[in-house]
């Protein structure tokens, strides 16, 4: 025991550090939830608005992203558990992973753990078992909130039983990505890569739960973000993945523990290796930018690939829903199936587009972020006390940034087109993807050139960005299944070309985001150049 | 440049910079000259570091001027820093990258290539390139600096507090590296904390304290800032030290006057050091001043009349 000695002094430390993101976390995730439930009332209370969703939500194209629903009769809380626990629990794993690398390899690298080790009597597992303490408060904060919430908004269909179980899968799906996380925190020496790591086994837990949803469920069970979807809340309540996922967050928190003792500090399991003593490739800003992002772009593109692949794997499923029905099919004939068929799958690929679009900003923008990242964290200096100026380091990180953010949204869309033509008989042409690519890309340059205004003039709050994009991101996808009103949705730049394919290409729109753009990358580039740089 | 006799590299005049509320400098004066090596010394947080990135163009100065081979620092940073090689105090380097890559690459972007040089200054610091910048500890980042800005061929050297991180041997080295450097005409400014570092380097010297330089001169002109101070014990009274040349602040600490504690001029420790062994040493001990001490010492006046204001 004399392991874990002073842990609860540790937690409270940790704590004392984090309850301003936790709450800040916490009452979005809990909000959001809680608002969106008693919105649901209003929308879904009729049978009417209840067939009519639970027909999109019922489309492959929907059990892809948000997984299935049950057969039978639906009430709003059935449509409301099923529309939003997957997307709950990813938003969930998204929080606590960034909470279980700040607490674990982050505090590490501060030179904090050493510090607290080295000089204090503090037990040597006493930080990990710490950080495994409050991610678990943490998520029991937020099952009880949105249970708490959830339970008063009182939705047709509920019972509270159901409303419990749906709180705490949320909570538990993130607890068990929290504790898996503190592995890879073991495994490698740096919080990028544990980072790196965790979004590459949630990427695979995603993809694995999608692929097995549309084409047999039983198969669901072999992804853990999987679990939380048999619960089937509301109906049989069933307590299993709950069990399930705790049992898994111990053994992941077993397992970190035991290699947590096995390693040295600030090392990882797997050792740093040795790399060649000259280079010739590295010449300046640009070059050193293409090395330090070499893996994570190549990731960010394999990942993508396999995302726009499964996405194109489901093609013919999206096409079967018409097939299913006789008395259409002989209703309209031949051609007209096919006609029905490809609207189907062109609304299908507009949708994901907007998925795919939400990704290329993220990829592009970590990378234009770098040039912070890289002044703030002093590697900087180096390079700027070199002769380049300001104006061409910035350039360098713009260019870059946005022709990577177009070459992953690419890449998406074409290996979806790849994939998804070879599983249906007509082809979809190569213009629908085209023009969808197309009318993302300005989206795309205008919130790069936003973090671009944000990084020239004011980078404290260069986070503004992941909250623009979420919100839009948020508009245009819960926007008309809320029913929120026609300004909110244009507030979204992803509203004003949403239905190409199906529909063609606004070009205003598209020449004022360009507009608007131009405009914030000449305000970041003065404002860069007139700035003082961190230290 | 070589040819070009006391030409001022380097001028700084009464220099500020304020950080919101915060006065970080509040009257900076430094030049240098062709040739020359120049010591910026003061106690942490006096506003080294700060003087230095005003200089580099990294931040912007509130009021007074800072030219850098007769140039803007600020506007015309690129042009300035061609000319330049810069070791910053705590040096941060990419995680991914290997030691030899690093310096491969600082040297490419001042327009210079690995040489010859550089092969004898890896050897000489001890480093393995072949390392990922993750694993190597404080002092051989540093290094790897080091060795990329010795093997860069300019005009102009700045180093930050460069021996924080390293050994007493590889210390040696830099200083062998800078008397060099000086030998073949470059201009070197090196800010320390540390008084005795910058005595065996510097031609001219600079003290700054709490955002103002408050004395520059050659380090003769500056011989009272060395003195030492030593604590002494005799079998036989001490006579002759309190008229002994370059003793100060006597003070014998027993009435037999065999202990006394005083300082003495670094000029004069040869011949007080005879006074005292004709009586017979039983213990000594001699420490440079630190720079408190100094600042107490001769500072001292000047803040009681600030308290008396």
């Amino acid at each position: 025991m004399e392991q874990y000695t002073r842990t609860m002094l540790m937690l409270k430390a940790d704590l004392k550090r984090d309850w301003l993101k936790i709450t800040v976390w916490l009452i979005a995730l809990a909000g959001v939830f809680v608002a969106v439930a008693a919105k649901f009332d209003g929308i879904y209370g009729s049978a009417k608005q209840i067939n009519t969703i639970a027909e999109t939500l019922r489309s492959k194209a929907m059990v892809a992203l948000v997984g299935t629903i049950p057969n039978g009769h639906l009430s709003t809380a059935l449509i409301f558990s099923s529309e939003m626990v997957v997307f709950w629990g990813l938003f969930n794993i998204i929080f606590n992973y960034s909470l279980a690398v700040g607490v674990s390899r982050g505090q590490e690298e501060s030179g904090l753990t050493e510090m607290v080790l080295g000089g204090h009597p503090v037990g040597r597992l006493a930080p990990i078992t710490a950080a495994a303490l409050e991610l678990l408060i943490a998520n029991a904060l937020f099952s009880v909130l949105t249970g708490v919430g959830t339970m008063m908004t009182n939705m047709p269909g509920s019972n509270n039983e159901g409303t419990w179980l749906l709180a705490i899968a949320i909570g538990a799906v993130g607890w068990a990505f929290g504790m898996i996380s503190l592995i890879f925190a073991q495994l490698v020496a740096d919080s990028h890569n544990v980072s790196m790591y965790n979004y590459a086994f949630l990427g695979a837990a995603y993809l694995v739960r999608m692929v097995t949803d549309v084409s047999n469920p039983d198969y669901t069970w072999l992804s853990p973000l999987g679990w939380i979807e048999k619960a089937s809340f509301y109906v049989d309540n069933n307590w299993w993945p709950i069990v399930m996922l705790i049992a898994l967050a111990f053994v992941a928190f077993v397992v970190a523990l035991a290699l947590n003792v096995n390693r040295d500090i600030d090392a990882g399991i797997i050792h740093v290796r040795s790399g060649k003593s000259r280079s010739r490739f590295l010449r300046g800003p640009a070059t050193l930018l293409m090395w330090n992002q070499k893996s994570t772009g190549l990731s960010w593109i394999l990942g993508m690939a396999i995302l726009g692949a499964s996405y194109g794997s489901v093609f013919n499923s999206i096409g079967k829903i018409v097939n299913a029905n006789p008395a259409m099919q002989k209703m309209m004939g031949e051609s007209g199936i096919r006609h029905m068929e490809q609207s189907q799958l062109l609304s299908y690929i507009s949708l994901l587009g907007i998925i795919f679009g939400l990704l290329a900003v993220v990829a592009g923008a970590m990378v234009v972020n770098r040039l912070f990242t890289e002044e703030r964290r002093s590697y900087l200096q180096m390079v700027i006390t070199k002769p380049q100026s300001r104006t061409y380091l910035l350039l360098t990180y713009l260019i870059f940034g946005t022709v990577f953010a177009a070459v992953v949204l690419f890449v998406a869309l074409f290996s979806m087109m790849a994939a998804g033509n070879s599983v249906i008989t007509h082809d979809l042409a190569f213009k629908y993807f085209w023009k969808v690519f197309i009318s993302i890309l300005p989206v795309v340059v205008l919130f790069i050139s936003i973090l671009v205004g944000l990084i020239g003039i004011a980078p404290k709050f260069r986070s503004l960005i992941w909250i623009l994009l979420g919100g839009s991101f948020m508009i245009s996808y819960f926007g008309s299944l809320m029913d929120m009103p026609k300004w909110l949705l244009k507030i979204s730049p992803y509203y004003w070309n949403k239905r190409v394919p199906v529909e063609s290409i606004n070009t205003d729109a598209a020449l004022w985001m360009l507009v608007i753009a131009v405009i914030l990358i000449v305000v970041g580039f003065i404002g860069y150049n007139k700035r003082d740089l961190e230290s | 440049m070589n040819k070009m006799k006391e030409q001022t590299i380097l001028d700084v005049q009464n220099l500020q910079k304020n950080f919101g509320k915060v006065h970080a400098l509040k009257d900076v004066n430094l030049q240098l000259h062709t040739g020359e090596v120049l010591g910026f010394i003061g106690p942490n947080g006096a506003g080294k570091s700060t003087t230095i990135r005003v200089i580099l163009g990294l931040i912007r100065k509130s009021a007074g001027s800072a030219t850098v081979f007769g140039e803007n620092a600020w506007k015309d940073s690129v042009k300035i820093h061609k000319n330049l090689a810069y070791v910053p105090g705590d040096v941060y380097l990419w995680p991914n990258l290997t030691g030899g890559q690093t310096i491969d690459m600082l040297l490419h972007m001042s327009g210079q290539k690995h040489s010859a040089k550089t092969d004898e200054l890896i050897k000489e610091f001890k480093l393995d390139t072949s390392k990922k910048n993750r694993t190597y500890s404080k002092g051989n980042r540093q290094k790897v600096a080091l060795i990329a800005a010795f093997s860069t061929d300019v005009d102009l050297y700045i180093f930050d507090e460069p021996t924080s991180g390293l050994d007493p041997l590889d210390e040696l080295i830099f200083q062998q590296r800078v008397a060099e450097l000086k030998k073949r005409g470059k201009s070197v400014l090196l800010s320390s904390h540390i008084l005795s570092e910058v005595e065996k380097m510097c031609d001219t010297i600079s003290i700054i304290r709490e955002g103002k330089v408050i004395e520059t001169g050659s380090l003769e002109a500056m011989q009272h800032l060395t003195r030492n101070v030593v604590a002494v014990k005799t079998v036989s009274p001490i006579d002759g030290l309190d008229k002994a040349q370059g003793v100060h602040q006597l003070n014998f600490t027993n009435d037999q006057h065999t202990s006394a504690e005083f300082t003495v001029d670094s000029d004069q420790v040869g011949t007080v050091m005879a006074l005292l062994t004709k009586s017979s040493i039983v213990q000594l001990k001699t420490t440079p001043p630190t720079l408190e001490d100094l600042f107490l010492r001769y500072y001292h006046s000047d803040s009681n009349q600030k308290v008396g204001e």
